[in-house]
């Protein structure tokens, strides 16, 4: 790892199941529209991935406003899942996504069994443009499907397998803090079938104005997202990864390829700016050459040389003979 | 839409209330119309963390001009940058206000911190009454500040202080009661409560118009759906679809 490489050297793909993504960066659900809304500010072709903002089967109105409050290095929304549905996205997105080169990743939630299934037999006929499928069971602004709803394990784990009977198609399950024990539930949703974790969804937090007395947020609470959480997201992906080998996407108030890098010292496969992308809407393609250029200048030619290769005290001592 | 450093020329305090800041940008300059917002990084680090979204005030060249109001932490850190500074702004972002007026007499009506983007209109594209709210004569903008606006300008402040008395909506309805409805076009910017009464005022006399909506906002873009307005479209974001609607597409009470 000591000699410095060129950039063309360095091969920053990784890969889930069958699926290959040039690069780890992708974008959180939620965070970068439906469509095309950050094409001045970003070559959508050049992201390892693209998540969409989570769709249900039916269109949704979302939340009252206030939807969004800043917080210190963060902010709190409470969107409540706003889309326009399946069909929408299946006549309207689909299309566009298809000339997109990067592989799509469609982020879902759902209120019932059927809805899922609804879901996911409709993106399974779309192989060709969805590559793989994130799950949302932590959304903190909604009642039905959203994460209070989720903590009923027996639900999480019927959903999985039925997904995974629908589909070959990867399964991401995107997990928070708010569910319960996120070790304990990545182990059972990866048991079920799931390929994959999202590591994390927003903490769900609130804030008041103190001269109206009133909630800043209309849903009075909602999920917390930016740097403000970035070390618990860390701590996450970490303790996952002590026990499972599965694919990580890491999120959470990641912005730079340093915090990128922290995640994948820590065992992330990708990462997800989401927040980031309102304040640097062209954060995602900067971090892609400034990871290339992190290893081209220290000699590493893939991320494996690096994920998960966090140096404990633990495994230091190992090695020191310094006593 | 760009995402731009800019250094800043200018940022200086021009009576009790309001801050101008100017700097240059080729780019933005050429592309940028009357009604149009941009998204300012206020610092680098995350706290102030989300952009704030300000119109545009004014462009001669390629210099622009914005003006604001100390509202909170982040404004009150901007009021500080000295000239020489960088800022990452991007823009131009939103939709603008009509330029087709078919012939009727432009009515401008502005209170308090959204006076900026009619000035802009006003010197771009000509206006017959610029109707100004304040609190007070304190909140008046210097003379010059205004003297390239070739609309009659009213004032009507609160206390009484400067012009008339009491809400600008006085002075709007004044108006109205001498002119045709058909022949006038209301464009407004302004406190919520303010531009609700001046679309009340306008349903009264049957006069369409249009209204920028300032709400807040994290991406300017139109990707978190965090400034919605109730529309006859449904919820359209205040970023992209607006911030400029017509009156007779509002479906809310703003106020």
């Amino acid at each position: 790892m000591e000699n410095v490489l060129t950039l063309n050297d360095v091969d920053l793909s990784v890969r889930l199941k069958n699926v290959i993504f040039k690069n780890p960066v992708t974008v959180a659900s939620g965070t970068f529209g439906t469509k095309d809304e950050y094409k001045s500010c970003v070559d959508y072709s050049r992201l390892g991935a693209i998540i969409t903002k989570t769709i249900t089967v039916l269109p949704r109105r979302g939340n009252n406003m206030p939807r969004i409050c800043e917080t210190p290095s963060g902010m709190l929304n409470a969107i409540g899942l706003q889309n326009k549905g399946l069909q929408d996205f299946l006549d309207n997105k689909i299309p566009y996504f298809s000339a997109v080169s990067a592989p799509l990743i469609v982020n879902i939630a759902g209120e019932t069994l059927e809805d899922f299934a609804s879901l996911i037999k409709a993106l399974h006929r779309e192989k060709k443009v969805v590559r793989a499928v994130e799950i949302n069971l932590s959304c903190p602004n909604v009642e039905a499907g959203g994460v209070s709803f989720m903590k009923k394990r027996e639900r999480i784990r019927s959903i999985i397998q039925m997904l995974r009977s629908e589909t070959d198609l990867p399964l991401i399950a995107k997990l928070s803090p708010e569910l319960g024990d996120v070790v304990e539930i990545s182990g059972e949703v990866l048991e079920a079938g799931a390929d994959g974790l999202s590591l994390i969804n927003t903490l769900k937090g609130m804030a008041i104005d103190i001269e109206t007395r009133k909630p800043r947020l209309a849903n009075v609470t909602g999920g917390l997202s930016g740097p403000a959480i970035r070390p618990v997201a860390l701590r996450y992906v970490y303790e996952v990864r002590k026990y499972y080998s599965a694919f990580i996407i890491a999120s959470g108030g990641i912005m730079t390829a340093r915090d990128a890098l922290e995640f994948i010292i820590a065992g992330a496969n990708m990462i997800a700016l989401g927040t980031s992308n309102f304040v640097n809407p062209a954060g995602t393609m900067k971090m892609i050459e400034d990871i290339a250029k992190y290893c081209s200048d220290r000699g590493i030619k893939t991320l494996d040389e690096i994920r998960g290769s966090l140096v404990t005290p633990s495994t230091q001592t190992n090695c020191s003979t310094a006593y | 839409m760009v995402d731009e450093t800019v250094r800043i020329l200018e940022n200086n305090r021009i009576n009790d209330k309001y801050y101008k800041l100017v700097f240059e940008s080729d780019k933005l300059s050429r592309n940028v119309e009357p009604g149009q917002f941009l998204n300012v990084q206020i610092e680098d680090g995350y706290d102030p963390f989300l952009r704030r979204p300000f119109s545009y005030y004014r462009i001669i060249g390629s210099r622009l001009e914005i003006l604001y109001e100390i509202l909170g932490r982040g404004t009150g850190i901007l009021s500080h940058k000295p000239p020489g500074s960088d800022l990452t702004i991007l823009g131009p972002l939103g939709k603008k206000f009509t330029s087709d007026i078919q012939g009727k007499k432009r009515i401008l009506v502005a209170g308090g911190i959204g006076l900026p983007p009619l000035v802009f209109l006003a010197e771009r594209q000509g206006a017959d009454y610029l109707l100004i709210g304040a609190k007070s004569q304190r909140e008046v903008m210097p003379a010059k500040e205004l003297e390239s606006v070739s609309a009659k300008i009213l004032y009507a402040t609160n206390d009484g202080s400067y012009g008339e008395k009491g809400f600008v909506t006085v002075l709007l309805e004044q108006l109205l009661q001498q002119e045709n409805p058909d022949q006038i076009l209301i464009q407004t910017c302004g406190p919520k409560v303010m531009m609700q009464a001046v679309m009340d005022v306008a349903a009264k006399y049957k006069v369409r118009g249009e209204v920028s909506i300032d709400e807040s906002m994290a991406c300017g873009v139109g990707a978190c759906l965090g400034c919605m307005v109730e529309t006859d479209k449904g919820l359209q974001t205040a970023c992209v679809d607006g911030p400029v609607f017509g009156f007779e597409r509002i479906r809310q009470r703003l106020a």
